[in-house]
């Protein structure tokens, strides 16, 4: 099979790798540039363990997205949320919230709240719910989640006050 | 059971539409033709298979929604179903669409997933589908002959299998413009929120006032492809849409359908409820 370069931006930084047609984009994040906190979960689209954000804050699934169509897009995975060794405050917010257990769900769960909160500040719990849609948990049954999310709308809106 | 493994492929990335047509009457029923992916890959990861894959990425200006109230709404081959869910214009004038685009898959899904695709995947649970079957749409196919429409009444042939040929390229869905008394609405049945719909349905009244001038009754689930209803239509043509009237259309669905067991309901349980859920999709879209 043919391969292609393509140019990623990920977190920031320009990489040029060689994909195959069929290199899925969570493929190419973990194996080839070694951002393996982007989980691969069910390989199928339906647990959500593999959201990145594309384009600023749209949250796609990496493993149903071929690689050699985001040439030249902008990428964020969780390495990219920290600043300066500080935790982003959704990170943060899941910690204070003890809204991890085994860890695994919650690096797609960090990506999807960032994208939750940057159309939505102040969601109500119908809303985080709905929003969380499309990435499933399996031990935590979502309730400190929820609360890391609502923590994280919070911790956010008091950066906001502060930087005005 | 899926493999989990995409089978290999070579991927085309036309930057085009004039290059995209070309490249399908090059290989025609050789290429897959791949939009936002949701459906395609997902099937290729279980026994889909061909030896090429035609990826719209490339290609600007196909993402357009445009409402004008004259003419009605323009979806672009490429226009996702967040870009559906985000536009008040379409929630305001095309509600079943709104709200069918609303729940399809996931927010990850909404954003790389396309009405057009909804339509191509020709599958009786497609929840856009539904909703367009019954709002009214003209899907127009560009070939390098040059266009052709079709209407969304003959766009589905059989389950899966749709009237493009393999060197069109959908490229755009219009849905007419509503008028002053058309209403609309959708609902479905599930399991979770990711699922499937076990049961769709979809309407869209025009009315008169109280009475129905005329209607478009869109279901799925209940056979190969997404159906109207015009055994129903006819009850509500002509009517004051009342309780009694709302009780007839209930109970004529199950004589109109032909559900199937699977791994998502019964045919005895789709049939118990298809005219509850059609109720109570008329009554959402008269807000009554």
């Amino acid at each position: 099979m043919k391969k292609r370069e393509i140019c990623l931006h990920v977190n920031g930084e320009r990489h040029i790798l060689t994909v195959a047609a069929n290199t899925t984009l969570l493929h190419a994040l973990r194996e080839d540039l070694n951002f393996t906190e982007t989980k691969y979960g069910c390989g199928t689209g339906e647990c959500g363990a593999c959201t990145v954000l594309v384009d600023g804050t749209k949250a796609i699934l990496a493993c149903m997205t071929l690689a050699a169509t985001m040439d030249g897009k902008h990428i964020t995975t969780t390495a990219g949320l920290a600043r300066d060794g500080k935790l982003h405050p959704v990170q943060q917010a899941f910690v204070d919230e003890s809204g991890i257990q085994c860890g695994y769900c919650t690096p797609g769960m960090v990506m999807k709240t960032v994208s939750i909160l940057a159309r939505n500040p102040n969601p109500s719990e119908a809303e985080i719910r709905h929003g969380l849609e499309g990435n499933i948990c399996r031990c935590t049954g979502y309730a400190k989640i929820v609360k890391s999310v609502q923590r994280a709308a919070e911790l956010m809106a008091d950066e906001s006050k502060a930087a005005e | 059971m899926s493999t989990r493994v995409l089978p290999d492929f070579e991927i085309l990335i036309p930057r085009d539409v004039p290059e995209a047509v070309r490249t399908l009457a090059e290989y025609g029923p050789k290429a897959l033709v791949m939009a936002g992916g949701t459906d395609v890959l997902v099937m290729m990861k279980y026994n889909l298979r061909s030896e090429y894959l035609m990826s719209l990425s490339g290609i600007d200006g196909l993402d357009r929604l445009e409402f004008d109230p004259g003419n009605g709404l323009t979806i672009g081959a490429t226009t996702t179903i967040a870009q559906i869910v985000d536009s008040p214009e379409v929630q305001a004038h095309y509600p079943a669409l709104w709200q069918a685009a609303s729940v399809l898959g996931s927010p990850q899904i909404r954003n790389a997933a396309t009405v057009i695709g909804n339509l191509l995947r020709a599958s009786p649970a497609g929840d856009c589908s539904c909703a367009v079957l019954a709002l009214g749409g003209t899907l127009v196919l560009e070939s390098v002959h040059g266009r052709r429409e079709v209407s969304i009444d003959d766009l589905w042939l059989s389950y899966g299998v749709t009237a493009r040929r393999p060197d069109e390229l959908a490229v755009e869905l219009r849905l007419p413009a509503p008028g002053a008394g058309t209403f609309s609405g959708f609902r479905r049945m599930t399991r979770t929120s990711e699922d499937l719909s076990k049961l769709n349905a979809s309407v869209r009244l025009d009315m008169d006032g109280p009475v129905c001038r005329s209607a478009r009754l869109a279901m799925g689930c209940v056979g190969p492809t997404t159906v109207r209803l015009p055994a129903i239509e006819a009850i509500l043509t002509g009517k004051v849409v009342d309780d009694a009237v709302l009780k007839t259309v209930q109970n004529a669905v199950e004589g109109c359908i032909s559900p199937i067991d699977d791994k998502r309901s019964s045919a005895e349980y789709r049939s118990a409820v298809a005219g509850v859920l059609l109720r109570r999709t008329i009554a959402q879209a008269l807000d009554v």
